[in-house]
């Protein structure tokens, strides 16, 4: 599903961010990228969603490559994604069911059928009785489940969660967790950017370590916290 | 069908957001109104007054004054001349002797007229060409002219003619006037369009980060263009309709005294349609430009 072959990214005046990265996520995987701030985990997921391209190497993402995709087809690379980030990035001129249509609209689902979606969505994450508050009345893990229900309205087969847990205490990052489970336990591609290691002992996980942009292990693990 | 619905959904955004907005929305239509009344108004007194010149053009005769000791075979002569010419549509013969009575009868008992015992007036021809070209007008006066025993060919229409190449430049100025202020127009709803972008950044960047197209993107703040356009237009109209009736008020009275039926007269069809659909093509093309630049400068990350 994403395959990367020696990948390097370096930004303009900066060193490299990643270093010669090759890696594969299969479909249906659920995977952990770990390191400290600053390893380039951010820059692993923004190439993997488009957002970024690679200085060299290849990504391919279902077996198209990013750096050859024409600007004009890249939001439709993009529609394959559900984007969570640790800022939320909710509008919050509009109430949560708005915040949650707009993938949709997005997508030209419209009328009885998005409206259908977004309750579903909002229900998955435990915020139907809420979808006509406006999102900043909402607590931090409230809005956190909020903008999953808005990444996964549009069904994409693959999730990115970037530190979906940074801003959250210990109970509402485990209920985040439990929701990403979900997903992966219905067949969707998880991966998610974590500086703790926070609710990965769950189940045989892929993980991705990074270290000051270079890959230094990665496998699975069965029980417990890797050193990181 | 999404395509409909994703037209309906941006008008319906960009109209709740201009209501939220009510103010600045109204200052935009105010400002696109002026400049397009300006150029309209102008263009409404130059084009009522060539209609009218243009009128007065048709009434337009040529004098011929025969010389004063031609005789009334040579007369029947030229009669019959003229009755041949095809470029003739009408004309009337006033003889001296008619001509004299009539003016005798015209000035009053101890005017000049009564000193003369002498009748001082020629034979003349009242001509009504077909054409009213002034090109053409001039030419058969010329030719008129070299008939043998006239004295004098007159076009009374010269000072029409005048009149309505001055219209003709006062057009061209307004065409460019018109040119600058929509240049104006351009730039202020541009940058109308620019600062609702930027207070819309954190909708359009999460919008891209979702796999918005740029046309997607796009279309609400272009509809946003076409409305100030379509309503500063439509405003522009209401504008000059005040200020026409006010106008036509003012001169009726004036208008009368000169047993002239003038006024200025709104109704034309093509001006008002021509305002409404520049003012909404400007809106429309302020608002593409600004909004195609200002997409690309939105970055994510």
């Amino acid at each position: 599903m994403i395959q990367f072959d020696q990948v390097t990214k370096r930004y303009p005046g900066s060193d490299e961010a990643l270093k010669n990265i090759s890696l594969n996520i299969n479909a249906g995987e659920m995977a952990f990228v770990i390191g400290h701030s600053g390893a380039g985990k951010s820059t692993l997921l923004k190439l993997i969603a488009a957002i970024e391209r690679p200085t060299s190497g290849t990504v391919l993402i279902a077996n198209q490559n990013i750096s050859k995709l024409k600007t004009s087809a890249i939001p439709f690379m993009r529609r394959r994604f559900g984007l969570i980030f640790q800022d939320h990035k909710l509008l919050y001129d509009r109430n949560c069911f708005e915040n949650v249509i707009l993938p949709l609209r997005i997508n030209g689902v419209a009328g009885n059928e998005a409206g259908k979606r977004v309750r579903a969505a909002l229900d998955k994450v435990g915020l139907l009785h809420k979808e006509k508050v406006m999102p900043i009345t909402l607590s931090g893990g409230e809005q956190q489940r909020l903008a999953i229900a808005r990444a996964v309205v549009s069904r994409p087969s693959i999730l990115i969660a970037d530190e979906p847990t940074g801003n959250l205490d210990a109970s509402y990052a485990a209920d985040i967790m439990a929701i990403f489970y979900a997903f992966h336990q219905v067949g969707v591609t998880v991966i998610v950017a974590t500086h703790d290691a926070l609710g990965m002992s769950a189940s045989q996980n892929r993980v991705i370590h990074l270290n000051q942009g270079i890959l230094t292990t990665e496998g699975h693990i069965s029980k417990g916290i890797p050193n990181s | 069908m999404s395509w409909f619905n994703h037209h309906t959904q941006a008008m319906k955004l960009v109209l709740a957001r201009m209501q939220g907005n009510k103010t600045s929305s109204l200052l935009i239509c105010l400002v696109v109104a002026v400049a397009m009344c300006l150029p309209g108004l102008f263009y409404l007194g130059v084009d009522n007054l060539s209609t009218l010149t243009n009128h007065m053009q048709d009434e337009t005769e040529i004098s011929l004054f025969l010389k004063l000791d031609t005789s009334n075979n040579t007369i029947t002569e030229i009669d019959e001349l003229l009755a041949k010419n095809s470029a003739i549509k009408h004309y009337r013969l006033v003889s001296k002797e008619d001509a004299w009575k009539d003016l005798q009868a015209k000035s009053g008992a101890d005017s000049a007229v009564k000193q003369l015992n002498k009748n001082p007036l020629p034979d003349a021809f009242f001509i009504q060409a077909k054409s009213v070209n002034p090109a053409e007008l001039e030419a058969l006066k010329t030719e008129l002219q070299n008939i043998p025993n006239v004295e004098h060919a007159l076009l009374n229409s010269d000072w029409a003619k005048r009149l309505s190449t001055l219209l003709q430049l006062g057009k061209e100025i307004i065409f460019f006037i018109a040119i600058l202020l929509a240049i104006a127009l351009l730039v202020i709803i541009g940058n109308t369009v620019r600062m609702q972008i930027l207070t819309q950044k954190d909708e359009i960047e999460v919008s891209k980060l979702m796999g918005a197209t740029s046309s997607f993107i796009r279309i609400p703040f272009l509809y946003a263009g076409i409305f100030y356009g379509l309503l500063g237009g439509l405003l522009a109209i209401f504008m000059m309709a005040m200020v026409i009736g006010f106008f036509n008020y003012s001169t009726s009275q004036i208008s009368t005294l000169y047993n002239s039926d003038f006024r200025l007269s709104l109704f034309n069809g093509h001006l008002l349609l021509g305002i409404i659909s520049l003012a909404t093509f400007i809106g429309w093309l302020g608002a593409y430009l600004a909004v195609t630049r200002s997409i690309a400068s939105i970055k994510i990350n």
